[in-house]
């Protein structure tokens, strides 16, 4: 046999199995090929996910109110855990749990247990250097509040899931939620992942500021915390506002709770606050003189047939000035009959009660207000002293604003976003809201609101007490009240606006006895922490207070 | 027929070409791989040292709350101020007062600049 005869054999030998192995291959490549590349995928290749950080929340100036930061939490599956107490025992120190503690959790009943959770990267890193089989980590992010319970309940609440259920958290969740990294990786045969590419970038959310001052929430905070420690109360709340363009600088409350926030949800009567409605009115609309006179009946006044309105004090002829400084119901209500159930009811509503202010908080009461054909000659009298209607302190706080500023009612502002403030309408001329800005003046020189005076600085306000009505029997309860007082300083250049609600005092129940002393702590502590000087330096007891 | 029979200096070339792009194809591999174990313990290493920096923030802002803050000046025996402990200062002046100032700052301060250069 020659020699191209025998290669040739030779070659066609060893190369016959190649159209069975060419077969072979194009059903793998080619009719098979999505199956098993599909399959190889599952086995090898993993999408890793690293969770976006919820956004911060910071106040006005950048301080973080709420952060999110990676916890991670440590499992067992209890398939693979052989010896429950020697696993206990290899992660006692790891977790810094009692071994006997591990092992009860994973001797309970169901596959998974949850070992611990919360744990920093560290204790994380310490569980993985323990060799053991049946423990996993799982990465989470975990709300935290740098500030304790501050400012709560404006802030609200994340579940576990990293979802808002209450308050801002809730109202800015689209806004404070990002989307997660994604990672394509590849899983050798120890198990070690090679990274392969970045399959989604996500989005890391901007962090969202709010008009909210720390120190001004804290300061608030912590008058209220005093009070309750001097007095007792079943609960109060305190707002602050700038009125020059209706950021809301404080929203607190105590109890505090960051599931609920009574300031925004609540509404109250407000008593004798809602006189500047009724004031302003006559003002605006001059059916009042400043110089005239109304009788207080020496404290008892039948306003229709078997009804009376009472004050606390007898009172001879009052001016409408002296009605807001000794806070009479009869001189008020006389005021009213002179407006008329028409303008009053249209200043009302001027000032926004009656209506939710657009403030970006979960669950926004608008209030009531009586509709005007409901306003008979009685409803009209007690509507003009702030019974027989609701508030919300976000409306009252903004009512008082408007005062402070020369009249303009600004929609409550929570959230620093560029936009510039709205301002809703003017509620008065210029003229009345000073006049009516100087009564209330009156109203802490001489009047009901004393209790609320700073040497050296002019303060305007008003008190409020109210009776409140007992659920059992729909009537106005004796011996549960609803005190107040809203005002603003420093009353020649106002910077801000607060107001001040306890709800059912024990012992002393008049605004000018509990509530005007939580305005006035925390009006002397924002005129400190700004530096602002006395407005009005002659005050004598400025001098007293010096000596 | 030698000639037929071995390889002609441009099929060399082209086998060495083939076999030196088999091989940097090869080593390419290899270093994608490489670099991808590398990537992969980096970004864990980062997620692992952000996790640290976040909670030293909240550590940060823990410690600089209203309420810790207040604590610490209750500790050291500091209460709020009232409002009449403020005073207003006077503007101070840009010129120096005194003699001994003015001497300063026109001819000393010159003088220990110049030294300094």
């Amino acid at each position: 046999m020659d020699l191209g005869l025998r290669l040739t054999v030779a070659a066609a030998i060893s190369l016959s199995p190649l159209p069975l192995l060419g077969l072979r291959l194009a059903d793998l490549q080619v009719l098979r090929h999505g199956a098993l590349e599909t399959r190889a995928a599952g086995e090898f290749e993993r999408v890793a996910e690293e969770a976006a950080p919820r956004a911060d929340i910071q106040d006005r100036a950048g301080r973080v109110l709420a952060r999110s930061v990676p916890t991670w939490s440590c499992f067992a599956d209890k398939a693979m855990v052989k010896d429950p107490a020697a696993f206990a025992a290899k992660l006692a120190g790891a977790l810094g749990l009692s071994a006997r503690e591990i092992e009860a959790k994973v001797r309970s009943s169901g596959r998974f247990a949850v070992l611990k959770s919360g744990m920093t990267a560290e204790q994380s890193e310490a569980v993985k250097r323990v060799r053991v089989d049946g423990v996993g980590l799982v990465p989470l992010q975990q709300r935290v509040y740098p500030n304790g319970d501050l400012a709560r309940g404006v802030l609200g609440l994340v579940g576990t899931e990293g979802k808002g259920l209450a308050g801002a958290e809730l109202t800015l969740d689209k806004r404070l939620r990002g989307e997660p990294k994604r990672f394509a990786l590849i899983r050798d045969g120890a198990g070690h992942f090679i990274y392969k590419n970045l399959s989604d970038d996500g989005r890391v959310p901007e962090p969202v500021r709010l008009t909210i001052d720390r120190n001004v929430q804290y300061l608030a905070e912590e008058a209220l915390r005093d009070s309750a420690a001097k007095s007792a109360f079943k609960s109060a709340f305190v707002a602050v506002q700038d009125p020059r363009d209706g950021e809301i600088l404080a929203l607190a409350s105590w109890p505090p709770s960051p599931l609920k926030n009574p300031l925004v949800q609540d509404a109250y009567e407000p008593g004798s606050t809602f006189k500047i409605v009724t004031a302003l009115s006559a003002l605006d609309d001059g059916v009042v003189r400043l110089d005239e006179t109304f009788d207080g009946e020496h404290g008892r006044y039948e306003v229709t047939p078997g009804v009376f309105i009472t004050d606390h004090e007898g009172e001879g002829p009052m001016t409408l000035a002296q009605i807001l400084e000794q806070s009479s119901n009869i001189g008020i209500s006389k005021v009213v009959e002179r407006i008329g159930a028409a303008r009053f009811f249209r200043m009302a509503r001027s000032f926004g009660f009656g209506a939710k202010t657009g403030v970006p908080l979960p669950g926004e009461t608008s209030g009531e207000l009586k509709p005007l054909a409901e306003l008979t000659k009685v409803g009209l009298a007690s509507s003009s002293y702030g019974y027989n209607l609701q508030v919300s302190a976000v409306q009252a706080l903004g009512a008082y604003s408007a005062i402070a500023n020369g009249g303009t009612l600004w929609e409550p502002k929570l959230i620093l976003d560029g936009q510039a403030p709205v301002k809703v309408r003017r509620v008065a001329s210029e003229r009345a809201v000073r006049q009516l800005g100087e009564m209330l003046e009156g109203v802490v020189d001489r009047g009901t609101g004393m209790t609320a005076r700073i040497p050296g600085y002019r303060v305007a306000g008003k008190t409020g007490t109210a009776h409140k009505v007992d659920p059992l029997t729909h009537k106005y309860s004796p011996t549960s009240y609803t005190a107040s007082f809203a005002g603003y300083l420093p009353a020649s250049a106002p910077r801000w606006t607060i107001l001040a609600v306890v709800n059912e005092p024990k012992g002393s129940y008049y605004g000018s006895e509990t509530a005007a002393p939580i305005f006035a702590n925390i009006a002397r502590r924002l005129l400190v922490l700004e530096g602002i000087a006395p407005d009005r330096p002659t005050d004598a007891a400025l001098a007293t207070a010096r000596r | 027929m030698h000639a037929r029979m071995g390889l002609g200096a441009g099929s060399a070339a082209r086998f060495a070409g083939a076999g030196a792009l088999v091989l940097f194809l090869c080593w390419q591999h290899v270093q994608a791989t490489r670099l991808g174990y590398q990537v992969e313990s980096a970004r864990k290493d980062a997620v692992e040292r952000r996790g640290r920096v976040a909670a030293l923030r909240v550590e940060f802002d823990q410690r600089l709350s209203p309420e810790a803050v207040a604590v610490r000046a209750a500790k050291l025996g500091m209460i709020p101020a009232s409002p009449d402990a403020l005073r207003r200062l006077p503007e101070r002046s840009s010129a120096p007062a005194g003699a001994l100032a003015r001497l300063w700052a026109r001819a000393l301060v010159p003088l220990v600049a110049a030294s300094r250069s």
